[in-house]
């Protein structure tokens, strides 16, 4: 399927407010009005809430383009920059699709949020947020899990979603400390779906084998804590690879053969789940 | 104590995995036909695209034409190619067609025959005998394909049949056919497909109505003035005469779709989402369904006019009508369903080929406010809540509502809020066969008509058919185009309301 371009409706400005925001979104949209003077609908399921620190901006910008089209929602990036002068400065856009006879428009609105204005992340958002529809977080990198900004975010968010093969060491034992207060998802554990699929097809003859898994930290560290929650044994520590593979009684087990899938359409699929995983908590405990 | 084999396999909890399917064969009847070009093979090629097929999965294309394995591997391609909703990938395509193999039915005698052909399938495909049975052929032919079926059964797997519409030509031939399957199969082995039940919208009424605290109390006689349902297609019988001379839009549409949209509509919510609950609802009510007498059946047939600007002739003059044809290509009618929800609440249900645009919705009319408290200039022109919901197409709901006009004084019209199911959803609808071919795999009914389900639908209509023996209308009497005969309005109009313009 061709994905048509998005017309683009677009504003900037340095040292706003969040009642600046507002009226400029509402006069984006009256600019993206169609022949007949109408405003297009502005169709939402969720306010999509991104915390990228600068050194993944140009990442993030890739998975996310093309997601407004995906998942029609407000998309606030939050661009922490506490090294710099105090202030928020924004990029506004409003992007319209066309739907059959229809079109649709989302919006994305960045913030660099300079100095002091990056310490209470909450405050900003709470009055962005679409009332009344759930509120994911996209947290880029490591979190910072005793620090004020990720336990106010988390807060605000019916769902939050890491990758924690972002991270520099294994933490998932703090994550575990929010999975009372919001749900979590994992990137990293939904790269592990087809391994996971191929191993639960080896039941029950897997029940009584030894299991040696090697792998990137975080894939094989979640998949071997996800072995050691369902069948309730310890296994040996994960031996560090570059891809993931698993012998069984000292047998290699043939990886799963189905496409890689991106990192847009990873974290597409995660947007489309609201409730809790107790399979990921137990495993993301136990690993 | 029980054995690890016996227990449910813990690995498989929260996997995306429960609706994958056993190894099985698919055989196709009717391989060479226009459904399976157009529809069957696009929606396999889409539930490969999605992995949603099981592995080792096997399609058999049987029929009566003379061909090989890769002829129809290579008009297959062409089909999905054509026709299907995603993009070609060889690495979709190449495992699907790797298990594609092809019989010829009538070549059988001289040959091998289907049953050993599918054992030998099994044992090279290691399908375990699992097989599903398409039959993508008129009623007539079901009868010889089900024998020929039935002396290949397969007593190591399970055995199901998805028998396409139409299911029989009237009751006592429904009523013969289920007779028939059922000497060789049981119920929950026979899947009667309607199509309309796969669309995701129709399902979404569903959702629309069990999901939604807000609809459900006010789903009832106390405050829906009346409903309608439409189902209008602006095409005509593209080339289909022998078998539209026959059915007419009273058998190709009534009977099947537009009922099941009237049962879903009307049902009671059911106590859970299983097969039989969900029909078990919905027999009740074609059961509680009011014959309805001759003054409340309305055909048509459409004669010459214009459809989007283009002249098109009328039915009569379609290759392969009867110049004097009878055939309805329009029927309306006001249905009251007979029970403590409905009664007295009509159900006004309209459905024909070549009206002005193609239209399936259901609108359900709100009773309008007891006593609104503003000078009768301020509501002039402002008509009842209507919350219309669009099966196709612009799949959707819109809720009509009075508003003030912005300004000095008091002046409410009528506004629309708009819920448009591809703008909220971006996955792209899946298309019903996708949903049902997966679902029979699987094993589950839901979406599948029932035989009592079936019997219901064809005593309605044998009831209708029987009054129409008795008097003879000039036909036609609608030009292409328009919305059907006068009288359809007239039918509304006796009861002081009007068709929806949507």
């Amino acid at each position: 399927m061709t994905v048509p371009a998005p017309a683009l409706f677009d504003w900037s400005g340095r040292e706003v407010s969040i009642a600046q925001i507002d009226s400029e979104l509402g006069r984006l949209r009256r600019d993206s009005a169609g022949e007949d003077g109408n405003p297009h609908q502005r169709t939402s399921v969720m306010t999509h809430v991104a915390w990228v620190p600068p050194e993944w901006l140009d990442a993030a910008e890739r998975v996310l383009a093309g997601m407004a089209e995906r998942h029609p929602s407000r998309t606030v990036i939050l661009v922490p920059r506490p090294a710099e002068e105090g202030g928020i400065d924004a990029e506004i856009s409003v992007r319209c699709f066309p739907i059959g006879e229809s079109t649709v428009c989302g919006e994305v609105i960045e913030l660099a949020l300079r100095g002091n204005r990056a310490l209470a992340p909450a405050s900003i958002v709470l009055p962005l947020v679409i009332s009344d529809l759930p509120v994911f977080l996209r947290w880029r990198g490591e979190p910072s899990f005793r620090e004020s900004q990720w336990q106010q975010l988390v807060e605000v968010a019916d769902r939050v979603i890491v990758d924690s093969s972002e991270w520099a060491a294994p933490r998932h034992a703090e994550l575990v400390e929010v999975f009372d207060r919001t749900a979590v998802s994992d990137i990293a554990w939904a790269r592990t779906d087809d391994w996971r699929i191929a191993l639960a097809a080896r039941w029950p003859a897997i029940a009584g084998q030894q299991i040696a898994i090697r792998g990137p930290r975080a894939e094989g560290s979640l998949l071997r804590g996800w072995l050691q929650s369902r069948l309730e044994r310890t296994l040996p520590a994960v031996e560090p690879a570059g891809e993931v593979g698993v012998l069984l009684d000292g047998e290699e087990v043939a990886p799963p053969q189905d496409q890689p899938r991106s990192p847009s359409d990873l974290l597409s699929d995660e947007l489309d789940h609201l409730g809790r995983d107790p399979v990921y908590e137990a495993a993301a405990s136990a690993s | 104590m029980s054995s690890t084999t016996e227990q449910a396999n813990p690995l498989a909890e929260g996997l995306p995995i429960r609706r994958r399917p056993e190894p099985c064969t698919l055989v196709i009847f009717g391989a060479s036909g226009d459904l399976t070009e157009r529809k069957l093979m696009p929606a396999l090629y889409s539930l490969a695209f999605r992995r949603l097929l099981p592995d080792r999965f096997t399609i058999v294309g049987a029929a009566r034409s003379e061909g090989s394995d890769d002829w129809f591997r290579q008009a297959m391609k062409e089909a999905v190619k054509r026709f299907a909703r995603d993009e070609f990938r060889q690495e979709v395509w190449e495992p699907l067609e790797a298990g594609m193999r092809y019989v010829q039915l009538d070549a059988e005698d001289t040959g091998e025959s289907l049953a050993s052909r599918l054992e030998r399938i099994d044992e090279e495909r290691g399908s375990s005998g699992n097989r599903l049975y398409y039959f993508a052929v008129p009623p007539n032919a079901i009868g010889p394909l089900l024998e020929k079926v039935a002396e290949g059964r397969s007593d190591t797997g399970w055995n199901r049949l998805i028998i396409e519409k139409p299911f029989g030509h009237d009751l006592a031939s429904a009523k013969d056919l289920n007779t028939l399957i059922g000497e060789h199969f049981s119920e929950r082995e026979i899947f009667r497909i309607d199509h309309y039940l796969g669309k995701e919208t129709v399902q979404n009424l569903l959702a629309l109505r069990f999901a939604n605290g807000i609809f459900e109390p006010i789903w009832n006689r106390q405050f829906i003035d009346h409903v309608q349902i439409t189902v209008a297609e602006s095409i005509g019988i593209e080339g289909r005469a022998g078998f539209y001379e026959q059915a007419g839009a009273i058998r190709d549409i009534f009977q099947n779709h537009l009922l099941q949209l009237l049962a879903i509509t009307a049902m009671e919510p059911p106590s859970d989402f299983t097969a039989d609950s969900v029909r078990n609802e919905k027999v009740k009510v074609l059961h509680s369904l009011h014959t309805p007498g001759p003054k409340s059946v309305v055909r048509g047939q459409y004669g010459r006019g214009f459809v989007e600007g283009v002249e098109v002739p009328g039915y009569r003059e379609e290759e392969g009508v009867a110049p004097e044809s009878t055939t309805e290509t329009f029927v309306a009618a006001k249905l009251y369903v007979d029970n403590w929800r409905w009664a007295d609440t009509p159900f006004y249900v309209r459905m024909g080929k070549r009206l002005a645009r193609r239209e399936t919705t259901i609108a359900i009319q709100f009773k309008r406010a007891p006593h609104p408290p503003f000078e009768e200039t301020a509501v002039e022109g402002l008509r009842p809540n209507v919350l219309l919901i669009h099966v196709q197409p612009d799949e959707g709901l819109s809720l009509a509502i009075g508003a003030k006009v912005p300004g000095q004084g008091m002046s409410i019209r009528n506004v629309h809020m708009d819920f448009l199911y591809g703008s909220a959803f971006r996955h792209g609808l899946p298309e019903a066969y996708e949903r049902l071919i997966l679902d029979a795999l699987l094993g589950d009914a839901t979406l599948f008509t029932r035989s009592d389900e079936i019997e219901e639908q064809w005593a309605i209509v044998d009831a209708i058919i029987a009054a129409w023996q008795r008097d003879r209308i000039a036909f036609p009497n609608y030009p292409a185009g328009s919305w059907g005969p006068p009288s359809a309005d007239e039918l509304l109009a006796r009861d002081g309301r009007s068709w929806g313009r949507h």
